[in-house]
Parts: C-alpha cells; sequence; structure tokens
C-alpha cells in the first residue's frame, strides 16, 4: 500500500469514528429528552381534567313510577305524535289550493354569462333593402292615376321596349305619383 | 308506605339494568384512572419529544386522555394499552404540530440548559452542552418527517421496532429502513454542521 492510499484510508477510518460519534452523541440528546421526567402532579392535573370534562350523551330514561306501565304509555304516545302530525298535514293539504300553472311563459331576461363577451350597448339594424334601379330615363305621358287592380296577379305584362324594372316602376303606385 | 316497603311490595322496583350499568361506568372510570397514573409520565415523555414545550406536552396528554374517555366502551377490545396509548398522544401531537405552526419549538439555548439533565457540570459545561443539544435537535428537525419520527420513537427504550410500527401503523422492516436512512442523515448533517464551525 502506498502512502497516499494509507493516509487516506487513515483519514476515512478518522471521518468514520467522527461520524459515529457525533451519530451517539446526538442520540444521546434524543435518549436524554425521551427519558426528562414527568413534571409534578402531571396525573392529578390529567384526572381532574378528565372529572371536569363532559360525559358523553346518555339516552334519557322513563322515570321510576311510570316504569311498570312503560309499555302501553309509549304506544299511547307514539300514537298521539302519529295522530298529531298526520291531522296536522291532512289540515295544510286540505286548505291549500294548488296554484294553477301559468300559462304563458315569460323568458327571462338574458343574462350574459360572467366573463363573456359583452355587446356593449350596440344594436342591431338589419339592412334596408335597395330600391329598383332605371337604367335610363323615362319620358312618360303623365298618366292617370288608375285604380289599384284587385289582384297583383292580375298585373299587364310590361310592352315591348320597355324594360321589367320600368314595367314594375309604372305599376307601383308611389312612383307613378313621383312621375 | 316507606320507600322500602313500597320496594318490597312490588311496584317500585330498581331494575337491574340500571345497577348494572351504573356498576359498568364505575369500573371504566377506574381503569381511565389507572391508566392515568401508570401512563401520563409516558406519554409525556412521548409528547415532549416531538413538541419540546412543556405546557404543550401536557396538553397533548390531557387530550389523549379525554379520546380515551370517549372511548373508554371499548377499552376492553385493546390488547396493548401502552402501545394503544402511545399511539393516540402521537397522533394528537402531530395534529397539534399541523395545526399550531405559529408557537416554535423550543430550541433555544437557555431552555434547553435549564429541560435537560447535567448534573456535577460547571457552569460553561453545561452551557456548551446545551449549546451541542440545540444543534442536535436543529439537524433532527431538517430531516425528513417520516425519519424524524422514526429516529424520536426509537430514542424511547421502552419501545421495540414492533411496537414502533405499531405506533407509527407501517411494517417493522420500514421502520428499520427508515431508522438506517434517518441515522445516515444525521451524520452528514453533523459532518457539515461540524464543518461549518
Amino acid at each position: 500500500m502506498n502512502s497516499f492510499a494509507r493516509n487516506a484510508s487513515s483519514h476515512n477510518s478518522n471521518s468514520d469514528a467522527g461520524r459515529e460519534g457525533a451519530l451517539g452523541s446526538a442520540e444521546a440528546t434524543l435518549r436524554l429528552l425521551a427519558r426528562l421526567p414527568a413534571p409534578e402532579g402531571l396525573e392529578d392535573r390529567v384526572m381532574a381534567g378528565l372529572k371536569s370534562a363532559p360525559r358523553s350523551a346518555r339516552v334519557l330514561r322513563w322515570p321510576m313510577a311510570l316504569q311498570p306501565a312503560g309499555s302501553w304509555m309509549r304506544g299511547a304516545a307514539a300514537a298521539a305524535i302519529v295522530f298529531v302530525v298526520a291531522g296536522g298535514g291532512w289540515g295544510i293539504y286540505s286548505r291549500v289550493q294548488p296554484a294553477q300553472p301559468g300559462r304563458a311563459v315569460t323568458m327571462p331576461p338574458h343574462v350574459g354569462a360572467a366573463g363573456g363577451f359583452s355587446s356593449a350597448g350596440a344594436m342591431r339594424t338589419p339592412e334596408t333593402l335597395k330600391g329598383p334601379v332605371l337604367t335610363q330615363p323615362v319620358i312618360a305621358k303623365p298618366v292617370q292615376a288608375k285604380p289599384l287592380p284587385k289582384a297583383p296577379a292580375q298585373i299587364a305584362p310590361a310592352k315591348s321596349g320597355r324594360t321589367e324594372a320600368q314595367g314594375r316602376a309604372i305599376a307601383h303606385p308611389a312612383l307613378t305619383a313621383v312621375e | 308506605m316507606s320507600t322500602s316497603q313500597a320496594i318490597y311490595a312490588g311496584w317500585m322496583e330498581i331494575p337491574n339494568r340500571a345497577v348494572d350499568e351504573l356498576a359498568r361506568t364505575q369500573a371504566e372510570d377506574e381503569t381511565v384512572a389507572a391508566l392515568v397514573s401508570q401512563y401520563a409520565g409516558t406519554l409525556y415523555r412521548v409528547a415532549y419529544s416531538v413538541v419540546r414545550n412543556a405546557s404543550d406536552a401536557e396538553d397533548a396528554v390531557q387530550e389523549a386522555f379525554l379520546r380515551v374517555l370517549r372511548h373508554r366502551d371499548t377499552l376492553g377490545e385493546v390488547r396493548d394499552q401502552r402501545v394503544w396509548l402511545i399511539r393516540i398522544v402521537w397522533n394528537v401531537v402531530l395534529d397539534r404540530k399541523r395545526r399550531a405552526k405559529t408557537r416554535p419549538e423550543t430550541d433555544d439555548v437557555a431552555e434547553l440548559a435549564r429541560v435537560l439533565p447535567c448534573g456535577g457540570l460547571s457552569a460553561e459545561e453545561i452551557a456548551a452542552a446545551a449549546e451541542h443539544h440545540a444543534q442536535v435537535l436543529a439537524c433532527v428537525n431538517k430531516l425528513p418527517s417520516k425519519e424524524r419520527e422514526v429516529l424520536h420513537l426509537s430514542a424511547f427504550e421502552e419501545l421495540s421496532s414492533v411496537e414502533i410500527a405499531q405506533v407509527l401503523g407501517i411494517t417493522e422492516s420500514s421502520v428499520r429502513s427508515r431508522l438506517f436512512r434517518a441515522r445516515n442523515l444525521m451524520a452528514s448533517l453533523l459532518d457539515h454542521a461540524r464543518s461549518q464551525r
């Protein structure tokens, strides 16, 4: 064995001994703690505490005088309790009429879920329809207002030379008035 | 008619059931009192080794016996009353320690010097011993809880590894492996502490 190995082994054995010694002293400390004597009068104080502690609940007993007659009295008491409860329930049932269910169902106002997006007060407006567009100006003779046809299906078809849009414009009384 | 005459007449009798229950309650109270006088000291030491505070340890013992009183109906079913009681006080102490983190353990050197016995030592030696004890306890506090519990209970000479296993609700082999790990960890912690000085 060379000197380095000897030194290393002696160092290891020293450190092992030191570790064991430290461990032994630590265990001695714990043993000292574990062997500490209890304080004086501990048992008396514990017993006094136990005597003052509330006892667990016990079942109430019938008085001694009622013991021999206990069987029929218990039955009578139970029957009286059942009678009172059942009578009270029947009285309430016979007086109170069940409410008629409403026919209209009112929907609760829509409340956005917490954390959801809000509309920020914006209102939706539907797109308006565009009116018919005339491709060429119409120079028409003043036309006398005619009474409205009875049925829109009986409108006469547009004459040749006029577009369909022009025909619709003439047929519509409002447009006719503008012209 | 006097009371005794009424009893003998038969219409005012004391039922046997009430007498039996009274006797049973008295017997249970006597059993609890015997347990207190026999094991209060042991339970106190177990509690003190964890909380390291005299009043807390005494409170823990009180609470443990209150639990015993609450379950005194089952006293007859307990096989080893000593281990059963230690297990109760152990649980009480761990509960309290978990609940009240505000009150620190007594790691004060002066308090340890006062509590731990140092007979026949000079004042300087007592101070040095107290400092050493405080250092050891600080290292114990750094251990993981499982290893620390086993190390605490192993310091009690009256508890075998089987009984420690019963108190902690684990197997005996687990106790041994945890104790081995605890000793190794303690040795390295103490080494580290010594090298820092």
